[in-house]
């Protein structure tokens, strides 16, 4: 074999090889390409393999071509495959980005929850803090120390369920005014969630349902502050700044002056009502006594919140009886955070 | 308390529309729960809140209308005194025992009750509208004279009653039957009023059978009195017999009243020639009755407990227009004898309030120390255990604290055997007798109303709540079922295991720096209905408690030096527990020893059944020189032989 058969040959392989390359449009195909001119049984590497029978000095020179043919041929595959895979990067790849992902992980959080440490988290902004009471209570703290004596028509609108001992099944979050009120010194602000139960079961009752109790005591504190924190909470809560809310005199044992809270309700029909949402007032002199707080230096603010109702409002839940089925159909609605 | 629009205008003027008059009723106090148009006239529903009795009457209403808006006028009473009576007192004697209690007790005598009169047309068209039942002409007439001013009254067939009538406390065991056929038992508490022969009405609230009118009577005692509103109070529902009468009585009547009403039922009788009537006398004891209440005004106080800059003349404007006695020199109050709510100052606060309109109140927001928020730490904690719930795909639920007797309900939390539950004594339904001690049962139920009405294969639920048990402590509970994922493409359908649990537990651990072993927690299998459940409960008090004292976490230098590891596949005991191996390897003092994996367990096929097989990877690392290999076997030369030694392992190839 003579150096310039070789030549000849190489630029063969070469004009062959960058035609065939040129006309590939599958990494398949390229890769059959790439077996033919530099696999084993390639015309190249036969030529490579005939170099022993040259001489010395031949062999440098042939060895040399022979590489950068190689060497040619290997750019001209790479680039075929880059230009390839940015012609139909998808085509060639399976992965579908419509298809659902793995087993998902996303549980849900209960609306009552949810609702609940929304108006949490409220009302620490505003600087009250947060206390439990018990759920078991006695007479006194749920009725006695809150100015409802047993004699009085109030605790007709309680129906209360009775343990054991005396004990009791606390009807309202009011309760932990009374511990709060008698275990810390003024000013205290206040709020205790928790789970309160009455004896009443239909479409608008269930004998548990949550409360937030809201208390304030301090020197000077006016049924005008009470207005302004409600009226701040409520607009915070529904997200709704032109929020209308009016105040509406009503009767609880505990306050005095005592007032219901409507918010404005638009309907899918545009018609516009009043919805009852929470009860509130200032303490009554006689709770604040009780507590051994002078009613005539101090005086407080204090509301209750139904968490089912702001739950419901805010979410559109038209059901009650919904929050304590757990049906996953329900549940699963609720996967924000 | 229903009424209708003319009715009202009996008694006041009415310039307004029935909307502007239901508001007004609503921002009152008076909240309207219902407004129904019927011909030429609307009923009006209101709910009232117990404090105001004297608005339990059409008349009452109108007076509150004419005190918050001048608009609506009051006109003026017509008749106020008795008038000639037609026939003779009947004789019959009266003695009042409980004088505190009754302390002004009227009576009238009719006589020659027509049996073909009827109720005057007038009062059936408005008992109608307002939903009373006609029972009898002289009923309907006491019914209409009750919701018109105020008084109930009652009717005793005076040829039934024997003897001396007398008001007293029930005795003993004494029972009597009412007017609605049912049999009370009484308590010595109870206000009666009895003849010779027996009770004839539990007082204020509902008259006796034997004694009670009907067609054939002909002759009437009419009973017009005060109670003491403590006295009635309570009574008619501890024996759940509340009476239009007995709402009334319980929250005061106005002692004025019973004169008022049997004048009204004298004009009445006359007018639709109803029978014959006597002068009514009275059996008064005038220093029982309530004291009306002497309350010095705080100008100062009221305008500040409200937040309202009112001047001294308009608040005492506001006090006269209530019907008060006021007094310009001592700045003192007196509440009108039908307004039993004013007592104290802050009675009249809110009577201000109210009056000035709550909707005229400005909004004032208090002044309040610029700190930041200190998030309440419980929830802070459980909030953080809900997020990471969350993210592994648990659902909240939410049950009642209330359960029965199921047998799942016979164990704590720790899922020890439990039965002194606190028992609800006036359950609504047995399904709900007792408070909860574990909430595995409530969860588990969860599952079951799912599985039936949902397509699901794998449940993972939890719950956080109070149970009760031998104390209250509030806890979490997880129950899954079935597969670990949800149906999806890629699952391998894997079940759940108790070690699923074991992660959340440790999972939790590392987010609150505690000590795995320092939780409280049970990791159980629980079979129901054929079915099985896994359950993990954990006490989120304690977990509260140990977190109170975590230091905050601070970083510890590590080393960079290159590490070596190496995997131990051995056999042992099956009982041997994983941390008593690992106490052992501790105890061999290996320093460079950095970490622990354990990458296999396994039992089953091809072991023997009391083993089971471990796979270990040991990570050794020096701090100061890089580790040779040969120091890395001497190493696990120890730990080997120490394994050997006290479990007699076999090693695995």
């Amino acid at each position: 074999m003579s150096g310039d058969n070789l030549k000849k040959d190489l630029k063969k392989i070469l004009e062959e090889a960058s035609k065939s390359i040129k006309d590939i449009n599958s990494i398949s195909d390229l890769e059959k390409s790439r077996i033919q001119f530099l696999g084993k049984k390639s015309l190249l590497i036969s030529l490579m393999k005939s170099l022993s029978d040259l001489t010395k000095e031949e062999k440098s020179i042939a060895g040399k071509d022979l590489n950068n043919a190689k060497t040619e041929i290997n750019n001209l595959l790479a680039d075929k495959k880059i230009s390839l895979s940015k012609v139909d990067n998808v085509k060639k790849d399976d992965f579908d980005l419509s298809m659902p992902g793995k087993a998902s992980s996303v549980g849900s959080v209960h609306p009552i929850s949810k609702t609940m440490d929304c108006a949490i988290q409220i009302f620490e902004s505003l600087k009250f803090e947060c206390v439990e009471g018990p759920e078991i209570e006695d007479e006194f703290h749920n009725f006695t120390a809150l100015n409802i004596p047993d004699s009085h028509p109030a605790r007709a609108m309680h129906d209360t369920f009775y343990l054991e001992n005396n004990l009791l099944l606390r009807t309202h979050t009011s309760s932990v005014q009374v511990r709060t009120m008698s275990e810390n010194t003024t000013p205290i602000r206040i709020i205790a969630p928790g789970k309160v139960y009455r004896k009443d079961s239909d479409i608008t009752h269930t004998p548990m349902f949550h409360q937030i109790e809201g208390l304030y005591v301090d020197k000077d504190v006016s049924f005008s502050n009470l207005k302004s924190i409600i009226n701040i909470f409520l607009k915070s809560f529904f997200e709704q700044d032109d929020l209308k809310i009016r105040f509406r005199p009503s009767y609880f044992p505990f306050t005095e002056p005592s007032a219901e809270v409507d918010i404005e309700y638009i309907d899918s029909k545009g018609n516009k009502s009043w919805l009852e949402i929470l009860g509130c007032g200032m303490v009554h002199p006689n709770v604040l006594d009780m507590a051994n707080i002078d009613s005539s230096i101090y005086s407080g603010y204090a509301f209750g919140l139904g968490v089912e109702r702001l739950a419901m409002l805010k979410l559109g839940i038209t059901d009650l009886r919904l929050f304590y089925e757990n049906d996953l159909r329900f549940l699963k609605q609720f996967q924000r955070i | 308390m229903k009424l209708t629009r003319s009715w009202l205008e009996n008694y006041i003027d009415i310039p307004f529309s029935t909307d502007e008059l239901c508001h007004h009723l609503t921002m009152a106090g008076l909240e309207v729960d219902e407004v129904l148009p019927i011909s030429k006239d609307y009923i009006i529903d209101i709910d009232l809140t117990p404090n105001r009795s004297d608005c339990l009457s059409v008349k009452g209403i109108a007076r509150e209308l004419s005190c918050i808006n001048k608009q609506y006028k009051y006109k003026l009473d017509k008749k106020s005194k008795g008038i000639n009576p037609t026939c003779e007192q009947i004789d019959f004697k009266f003695n009042i025992v409980e004088k505190n209690i009754c302390p002004s007790y009227g009576f009238m005598y009719l006589k020659n009750l027509k049996p073909s009169c009827v109720t005057p047309k007038y009062i059936v068209k408005r008992l109608n509208d307002i939903g009373i039942n006609l029972v009898h002409p002289l009923v309907d007439i006491l019914n209409y004279i009750m919701i018109d001013i105020g008084q109930p009254m009652h009717a005793y067939d005076a040829d039934k009653v024997k003897g001396e009538i007398t008001v007293r406390f029930a005795k003993k065991n004494e029972s009597f039957e009412a007017l609605d056929g049912n049999k009370y038992k009484l308590s010595e508490d109870n206000i009666v009023v009895a003849d010779s022969s027996g009770i004839i009405s539990l007082a204020g609230i509902i008259g006796s059978n034997n004694c009670s009118v009907s067609e054939a009577t002909k002759n009437i005692i009419i009973e017009s009195a005060f109670f003491e509103p403590n006295a009635i109070a309570n009574k008619a529902r501890k024996l759940k017999l509340q009476t239009e009468s007995s709402q009334r009585f319980e929250r005061g009547v106005d002692y004025n009243l019973p004169k008022k009403a049997l004048i009204e039922l004298q004009c009445i009788i006359l007018e639709n020639k109803i029978c014959d009537f006597s002068n009514f006398h009275f059996l008064d004891y005038k220093n029982l009755l309530p004291k009306q209440k002497e309350v010095k005004i705080e100008f100062d106080k009221i305008r500040k407990v409200i937040g309202i800059d009112l001047k001294d003349e308009n608040i005492e404007k506001l006090l006269l227009s209530l019907g008060c006695d006021y007094n310009k020199k001592t700045h003192t109050v007196i509440n009108p004898s039908y307004r039993f709510d004013l007592s104290i100052h802050a009675d009249y606060i809110e009577e201000i309030a109210r009056i000035y309109g709550y909707d005229n109140i400005p909004l004032v927001s208090e002044s309040i120390n610029i700190e930041p928020n200190k998030p309440y730490q419980p929830f802070h904690i459980i909030n953080t255990v809900k997020k990471y719930l969350y993210d592994n795909g648990y659902s909240e639920c939410i049950n009642y604290s209330f359960v029965n007797s199921d047998f799942l309900e016979n164990f704590d939390w720790k899922n020890e055997e439990f039965n002194e539950h606190h028992k609800i004594t006036n359950y609504m339904s047995v399904e709900q007798n007792k408070l909860r001690s574990n909430l595995a049962s409530s969860l588990i139920k969860n599952i079951e109303f799912n599985n039936n009405m949902n397509s699901e294969n794998s449940y993972r639920f939890y719950e956080i709540s109070n149970v009760f048990g031998e104390k209250v402590e509030q806890i979490l509970t997880c129950v899954v079922s079935g597969d670990k994922e949800d149906e999806n493409w890629a699952s391998k359908k894997q079940k759940f295991d108790k070690y699923d649990m074991t992660t959340i537990v440790e999972d939790l651990s590392k987010s609150f720096g505690v000590n795995k072993n320092k939780l409280n927690y049970v990791i159980k299998d629980i079979f129901y209905n054929k079915k099985s459940y896994i359950v993990l409960t954990l006490s989120i008090s304690e977990l509260i408690k140990e977190k109170q004292g975590i230091q905050e976490e601070k970083f510890t230098n590590y080393s960079k030096l290159p590490y070596i590891r190496r995997d131990l596949s051995f056999l042992i005991d099956v009982t041997v527990r994983y941390e008593s191996i690992l106490k052992l390897i501790e105890e061999t003092n290996v320093h460079s020893l950095k970490k622990i994996l354990l990458f296999d367990l396994y039992v089953g096929k091809n072991i023997p059944i009391d083993l089971k097989s471990l796979g270990m990877g040991f990570i050794f690392q020096d701090e100061i020189k890089t580790l040779t290999h040969e120091e890395a076997d001497k190493h696990i030369e120890k730990i080997l032989r120490a394994l050997n030694d006290k479990f007699k392992i076999e090693l695995r190839k």
